[in-house]
Parts: C-alpha cells; structure tokens; sequence
C-alpha cells in the first residue's frame, strides 16, 4: 500500500504544486495574495467542459480555447479591478480578489448550478505496473510530467532570462523600476495573465480525474495555502516542495492513521506551520528598517 | 402640543387596525384565496441534484392549483436555495417565517441543514414542517408535534442496505465508507448496529469528508482488507470518487448506498460503465421509471418541468406534496396551522403509487415511510431487485 500512496500522492501534489506556482508567481511580482485563484482553477476546467460539451469540440482545441480565455480572464482582472487599486493597502486589494471569486463562483453556479461533471481522461491507455508494489495511470503520468516541465520553465524563467530578473525586481523596487523605464503595470498584467494561466493548466489537469463543479476552486485554494506556507510564501521551491509534500502527507494520513484525518492535514499544516517555523522550508524573513 | 395629540391619536388608530387586519387573518400565510408554503433545497453547489425533489413537489402544488386549488384556496409557493449548507438554511428558515410569513415549509434534501434548524421550528411550534427528502432517522425520533417526514428514514435504509448485504453468497466481509457528518453517522451507527446484530463486525470504516474530490488513501485501506461487499453512505460527488478511484485501483466488491443518490444520475457522473455494474442504491420509489405505472407522475413532472432531467430524485418530494394536499382538504376550509397537522396525524396507509411503501402518520410516529427496495444498472436499463443478483 506504501507505494501506491506515494505515488497518488505525488500525483495529487503535484497538482497542488501546479495551484500553488500560480499563486507564487503572482505574489512574487506583485505582492498581492490571490484569493480568487481558486476560481481561475475552476474556469479553466469549465473552460475545457463547455466546449466539449455544447460544440463537441476536441479536447485539444477545447484546451487551448480555455488557456487563451484564461490568459484574458487574468489580463482584464489586473487592468480591471487591481490597477485603479494600486495605492490601496493590501488587505483592500485582497478583498477584491475575495469579491472577484464569490463573483466567479456565482458566474458559474448560475448556469451549472445543479451540474457535476465528468470529463474523460486527457490520456488513455493501459496502467503501468510497478512491480507488484504500485500502479502508475497514464493520468497521473500526464500531471507529473507536465508539473515538472511547468517547473523547469519557470526555474529558467526567473534565473536565466532577462525578463524573468526585471520583474522580480520590479516586484520589490516598483518605483526604482519605473525610474529606469521599466514598464511595471505591464509586467503586473502579465503576471496576472500568467497565474491565471497556471491556475487553469492545473484544472484541466485535474478534471478528468475528479469532477467539474462551481465550487471545485475551494478546496484546492486551502490546499495551495498550504503548499505555500509549508513550503514558504513566495518561493517557488517551495510551492514544489510544499504541494507535492501535502499531496503525500494527505495520502499517507489517510491510510495509516485515520482517513477522517485527510479533510484537516491541509489545515494541519498551515497551523504547525505556523507556529514552528511561519517563513516555511524555504522561505526567508524579511526585516525592513523604519 | 395640538401636534403630539395627533400624532397619539394617530398611533392608536394605526395600531387599532393593524390589530383588526392581524385578527381578519391570525393564521399566517392565509388568505381567503390563498395559501403560501415556503420550500427550500439545494438549487445550487455539488449537492443541487437535491433540486430535483423539489421541482417534483412543487410540480404536485402547480398542478393542484391548475385543478382549481383547495377548498377555494391556491398555493402559493416561496422558494429558497440553501446550497446544502446549514447556514443559508437558517437564513432560509427566518426568512420564511419573519417575512414571508408562510403557512408551513416544504423543505429539506440534506439531513445535515434540516437537523440544524430544528430549534428554530422547536421555537415555532404551530409551523407545520414537511421534510422534502432529508433521511436522518434523528429529524423525526424523538416526534417533535411540525415535523413530518415521509421520506424512509436512515433507519429504514440501513435496515434494507444490510439485509440486502447479507444475502450477497458467502459474505463476510463487510466495509464501509461513509461522510463523518450527521447525515453519515445517521447512516452508519445503524448499519453497524444491524452487522453487530447480525454477528458480523465492519472490517474497516474510512470516512470520505464532503467536498473531497480524492479517495485514494480510503479506497487503498478498503482493497486492503478485502471486503466483500462495500456500504457507501456518501453524498453524489464524493461517491463518484469512490467508484471512480475503486475501480482505477482495481478495487472490485459490489458497493451498496443510500437513498442519497441516484442510480441513473451515477452512471452519468461516474462515465464507466464498469465501475457502476454493481452499485447498488437503496430505492425509496415502488416501480422503475420506465414502468407504465409510473407514466403519469413523470407526465405530470415533465409538464411543469420541461427542461429538468427526470431521475429517481425527481419523484421523492412528491409523496410529502400529495400528503401536504391530502391534508389541506381534511382541514376543510377554515384552515389553520393547527387542524392541518391533526389531519396530517391521521393519514394512514397513504398510498398514491410512488414511494415503495404506504406513509403514515400519528402522533407518536412521524417517521412515516418504513419500507424500501434496491435497485441497479445491469445494463441499459435499471432493475429492481430483492436480493444480490446472481451472476
């Protein structure tokens, strides 16, 4: 049994990983905590499930509608909603998002409110044994590799390219940044853009796989709150670490110890997280003079 | 001074007639030409399959009103959407009462929300409460004088559940999975009281919390102790992770379930036909939907409900409706909340052809369905069985 729960759980984590860099890479370059990621989860699913299902589209063409609209989603978001906010204080930028999402989820309850649906497996094909120990699907192969290829761009994104430095720094200099004409309300916008892009990868990764509903965003958010804090707000390490971490702990708490227990792990570990080590694996207090 | 004894005046005449109005109709929620009922279900969320009963219902008081209404009177229905959660539920509840004012409720899909507003109905004890489809043997034991409930009661349920078990050949062993909340437990100490009684002991219990939309680790230690049958008492969205994971894990005991679900809705959600071959769901109606018999009732449904699915759900509410109906013309015309529930008290051996069983009521015994079947999906069509199928 160790095996295969192991196995899910990266598999699972790995989509909390995915929930978790949308969140990260947000935070990283705009500060802002996103509250509403949960239901860019949510729309890209919705976003593979309507095509599918009212124009009988094929899945490839259906995913890549849905990544499109939810590049937009995020873009309109930060022109929108965030922007004229830019001198608000954080917690007003993050009730927006709180608004944004019950607004989302309200969006779609309207039409799928009685709706849970299920979407066929993005791969098909036989299971791979592993041994007589483990059976890895063909499924959670896809979100694995996908979740290490999406892992591997950013890692060269933010520490190779040009683009990816300049809006670090801008994140933590935006008036510096400006003075030496660096765009930053168009690095925010895209950033915005580029969460809800990650946001929605890992919906329709996940869809298959679970069920397509309103309020599929919410639980998958308190567990990329978890990922995060676990790992250490804001580092992309430990988004990875954190999601694929959570993933196997609910996993190996649920079979071995109580599976009453799976529903809290998430909350588990926000709490001792906390109060043991609040900056997370990775993360790193900040002290600012005064 | 001129002005203050005005305004007395005026204050005492306002209050004069709105004293009179109060007493021209001291029942609330009627009119000379009207009687209102709030309803409330889940329209929205994961557990909106739980609307269905509530169009059915409702689809029962349209269709009275278009026969001329009751004694004189037409119903006039309010109709609030408590997601499945205890708290819009509450909101849902004042609001009937407070500003509505309403005649009685209809209401109620998830036990969980109609056990969290007893106490606003036990502070309102002349409101007449029907239970829509809420199965919690708790929500009518002990009686409480408004509460009635003709749907099988979890009691009822898991009586059927494991008699329907036992007769799998050679079983022995015997797991569950459940939800932890009221609903679950409401389901799951009685089945595990009928095992005990019945000399078997459950070989694991794993709880599946509602909105988890992964059941590995429970499916891992369910295969892992090797049942031979599997009682599932979940709600729709987490049981299609449970058939779904089963199956993926190559988990292949039969799985019987509640009344909280229904079978074609299953085989819809779940997607593979193979994972859902031998479910098994308790059935609360007396005919599959495809039986003659049963053709007027889906008629009657479809006519008020053109564009909503017709599932099992769609005919639970139905029986309380006509029961409800039933009592309002017992009552005769001068109606009141009172003389409603004496007659509702009276119903014996209601029979209007959809539940499995006849409903009852008295004043000691509000649980008023105690019978029920099972039914699944061998292939294209539903079948009612008594026993487990054999092969």
């Amino acid at each position: 049994m160790l095996p295969q729960l192991l196995i899910s759980g990266i598999a699972v984590g790995c989509v909390y990983t995915l929930v978790a860099l949308g969140m990260t890479i947000l935070f990283r370059s705009t500060t802002i905590v996103n509250f509403c990621h949960g239901e860019f989860f949510m729309l890209g699913a919705f976003g593979v499930l309507v095509p599918l299902q009212l124009f009988g589209w094929p899945y490839p063409a259906a995913i890549a509608t849905s990544l499109v609209l939810l590049l937009v989603v995020g873009s309109i978001t930060e022109r929108l909603l965030i922007r004229p906010l830019k001198n608000a204080p954080f917690v007003t930028l993050a009730m927006m998002t709180v608004a944004l999402s019950f607004f989302l989820k309200g969006v779609s309850r309207f039409f799928y409110g009685r709706e849970v649906v299920s979407l066929p497996p993005l791969l098909s094909g036989d299971p791979i044994e592993l041994g007589d120990f483990a059976t890895l699907f063909p499924q959670d192969l896809l979100v694995i590799g996908f979740t290490v290829v999406v892992v591997v761009l950013l890692a060269i994104f933010f520490a190779r390219t040009r683009l990816g430095k300049v809006i670090q720094a801008a994140s933590q200099t935006p008036r510096g940044a400006s003075l030496v004409g660096i765009n930053v309300p168009l690095l925010r916008n895209v950033m915005w853009a580029a969460g809800a892009f990650m946001g929605a990868a890992a919906g329709i990764l996940i869809a298959p796989s679970t069920l397509v509903y309103p309020d599929m965003g919410g639980t998958m958010l308190i567990r990329a709150f978890a990922a995060m804090c676990l790992g250490g707000f804001g580092s992309l390490p430990g988004a990875i670490i954190g999601g694929v971490t959570l993933g196997v702990l609910e996993n190996l708490v649920g079979g071995y110890v109580s599976s009453s227990l799976v529903e809290i792990t998430a909350y588990l570990v926000i709490v001792i997280v906390l109060v043991i080590r609040p900056q997370g694996i990775f993360g790193e207090w900040k002290q600012s003079r005064v | 001074m001129k002005s203050t004894r005005l305004t007395a005046l005026a204050s005492i005449c306002a209050i004069a007639l709105a004293t009179l109005c109060t007493s021209a109709s001291a029942e609330p929620g009627i009119t000379k030409d009207t009687i209102k009922i709030g309803m409330f279900g889940p329209l929205t969320g994961p557990t909106a399959v739980g609307s269905l009963p509530l169009l059915g219902a409702s689809a029962i008081y349209k269709s009275i009103n278009d026969a001329g209404g009751i004694n004189g009177r037409k119903i006039e229905l309010v109709i609030e959407d408590d997601a499945c959660d205890p708290n819009k539920t509450i909101a849902a509840t004042k609001k009937l009462i407070s500003q509505d004012q309403v005649f009685m409720i209809h209401g109620g899909w998830c036990s969980g929300t109609v056990m969290a507003i007893k106490p606003e109905l036990a502070s309102n004890p002349n409101l007449p409460f029907m239970v829509l489809g809420a199965a919690s043997a708790a929500i009518s034991t002990p009686v409480r004088p408004n509460i009635f409930q003709p749907v099988a009661t979890t009691n009822t349920v898991a009586d059927a559940i494991v008699a329907f078990a036992a007769t799998k050949p050679n079983t022995k062993r015997i797991a569950i999975i459940s939800h932890s909340d009221d609903w679950g437990k409401s389901h799951l100490d009685p089945e595990v009281a009928k095992l005990k009684a019945a000399g078997l002991e459950p070989i694991e219990i794993a709880y599946l919390e509602r909105g988890q939309v992964d059941a590995t680790s429970q499916v891992l230690r369910i295969k892992n102790a090797k049942p031979d049958i599997v009682i599932a008492n979940l709600y729709p969205p987490e049981l299609t992770a449970y058939l779904r994971d089963a199956y993926k894990y190559g988990l292949r005991a039969p799985v019987v379930t509640t009344q909280g679900v229904s079978v074609e809705d299953m085989v819809k959600r779940v997607g593979m036909a193979q994972a859902t071959k031998e479910l098994f769901v308790f059935y609360p109606l007396n005919n599959t939907l495809d039986a003659p018999a049963f053709k007027p009732w889906i008629d009657l449904y479809k006519k008020y409900n053109p564009n909503d699915p017709v599932e099992t759900l769609s005919f639970m509410g139905m029986t309380g409706a006509l029961a409800v109906v039933q009592a309002l013309k017992d009552a005769g015309p001068n109606l009141t909340q009172e003389n409603f529930m004496a007659a509702l008290n009276k119903l014996k051996d209601f029979n209007p052809g959809i539940q499995s069983g006849t409903l009852t009521f008295s004043p000691d015994q509000h649980a008023g369905i105690r019978e029920g079947k099972v039914i699944y999906m061998p292939g294209a069509k539903p079948e009612i069985v008594a026993k487990y199928p054999a092969n």
